[in-house]
């Protein structure tokens, strides 16, 4: 039978947990090069992830379409109907192009093909079980800094949270703490579309219930003073709205434009002061 | 601890880190990904005992926090917690029944998931607190369960010849 140091083993135990609660404060407050630290471990990681990527992404493509093979055919038959939509749209669409390609140019609306962005590819997910968030293969040396705006062809994926010199962690706009300031499509009310836990949907804050939102219209970033996005990208519909008597502010549920869960490429739009 | 053991149980944590970073986020059922790392952790304490655990656990945690947006420190914490405690719990058995593994998996991912909850509630990650933090915990648990399955016997090579002084008869996995 074993005799163990009971003593030896807490001192060991404590000194790990006083350590990890000195990281975690020196973390929570900003404080010392642990920034430094995560872009340093990306950077010597990268090309090691790189290689298990494409060796790993056919099986992690195999697995995710066994385990969503029962919605992938509910999906199938909704995107088909869509798409008959679509087509129909599409013409109208092309009529309007011009002219919107025309209204940008006198408006200078950040939104457009013009604005200087940086294309990337999401390279993974979170390996995390409480955020959203996702890499992608673009750091500083390719221009990329924190608080970027990162939007797809549909509007606004998320911001750009952490940079290293070849790659950068993108913070989902469903995310708990992500709170984009948005204002709506028809009666232009501002609020905060704010990520809910565990939820594909986000939430529409600080709506006084006297304001007018309508479900099926567009949130747009509003630009705001203070905001971390340029104004005018779309950001996701409203899907339910409820006004309850009493209450300080409106119930409302937002779905992003852009499908989180299948990022492929992203634009990183770089602010107008940064353009060289 | 020899040299040759502290290679491998350093290869077993980078090997941990880029397939939790590369191919586990793509791996996720109902949303939730297994946690490797944990697993590791827990396999690594229980063929070397508490104080050997935690730190293995606190390295490899450490390791993952780098890659995570929660605060770094929080993972190398429950971590260390769950190692110690695994460690602590398998100086009581005597012999080593085949399901160890996925109940010391099991039990130990859904510990190390609520000390990781209540750690980040308690530092003000309130996103964590939320009833689907439950579900995380339990359905990440028994992932980890079945991970642990072949995760224990490259734990039990990562670190033979590693004195324990623990006598066990039976085998694991």
């Amino acid at each position: 039978m074993a005799v163990y140091r009971r003593g030896n083993r807490r001192v060991i135990l404590v000194l790990l947990l006083v350590t990890s609660v000195t990281l975690i404060t020196l973390d929570v407050r900003g404080a010392g090069p642990i920034g430094g630290a995560r872009g340093l471990a990306h950077d010597v990681v990268a090309p090691v992830a790189s290689v298990a990527d494409r060796v790993f992404s056919p099986v992690g493509d195999w697995i995710g379409g066994v385990t969503h093979a029962g919605s992938l055919k509910d999906e199938n038959a909704r995107l088909r109907k869509q798409l008959e939509e679509l087509r129909g749209n599409a013409a109208q669409n092309r009529a309007f192009e011009s002219e919107n390609q025309e209204l940008s140019k006198l408006l200078d609306l950040p939104y457009t093909e013009d604005r200087d962005a940086v294309a990337a590819r999401v390279v993974s997910g979170s390996p995390g079980n409480f955020e959203w968030t996702v890499q992608i293969d673009r750091g500083t040396s390719h221009g990329v800094s924190e608080n970027m705006a990162v939007v797809t062809g549909a509007g606004l994926v998320g911001r750009v949270v952490e940079a290293s010199g070849s790659r950068a962690t993108v913070l989902l706009i469903r995310d708990p703490d992500s709170g984009v300031s948005v204002v709506t499509q028809s009666a232009r009310t501002t609020g905060i579309a704010q990520g809910r836990t565990g939820e594909t949907t986000l939430r529409l804050d600080l709506v006084n219930p006297a304001e007018q939102v309508d479900e099926g219209e567009l949130v747009f970033t509003s630009g705001q003073d203070g905001s971390r996005f340029p104004s005018n990208i779309p950001v996701a519909r409203v899907v339910e709205v409820t006004k309850q008597r009493g209450e300080l502010q409106q119930d409302v549920v937002l779905r992003p434009l852009v499908d989180l869960d299948s990022l492929e490429f992203v634009k990183v739009l770089r602010p107008p002061e940064d353009r060289g | 601890m020899t040299w040759p053991v502290r290679l491998r149980l350093a290869l077993l944590v980078l090997v941990t880190v880029v397939l939790q970073t590369t191919l586990f986020p793509d791996l996720r059922v109902f949303g939730v990904a297994p946690e490797l790392g944990l697993v590791a952790t827990i396999a690594v304490a229980y063929q070397v005992g508490p104080e050997r655990g935690a730190v293995y656990g606190f390295a490899n945690g450490l390791a993952l926090d780098l890659f995570l947006q929660t605060p770094l420190g929080l993972s190398a914490l429950s971590f260390a917690v769950i190692g110690y405690g695994v460690g602590i719990a398998q100086t009581g058995l005597s012999r080593a029944p085949r399901w160890v593994a996925p109940l010391f998996g099991g039990a130990g991912g859904f510990a190390g998931g609520l000390v990781f909850v209540t750690v980040a509630a308690l530092v003000g990650e309130d996103q964590v607190i939320a009833f689907r933090s439950i579900w995380v915990l339990v359905l990440a648990a028994a992932y980890d369960a079945l991970l642990a399955i072949p995760v224990f016997p490259i734990a039990r090579w990562a670190t033979r010849g590693v004195e324990t002084g623990v006598m066990r008869s039976g085998s694991v996995a």
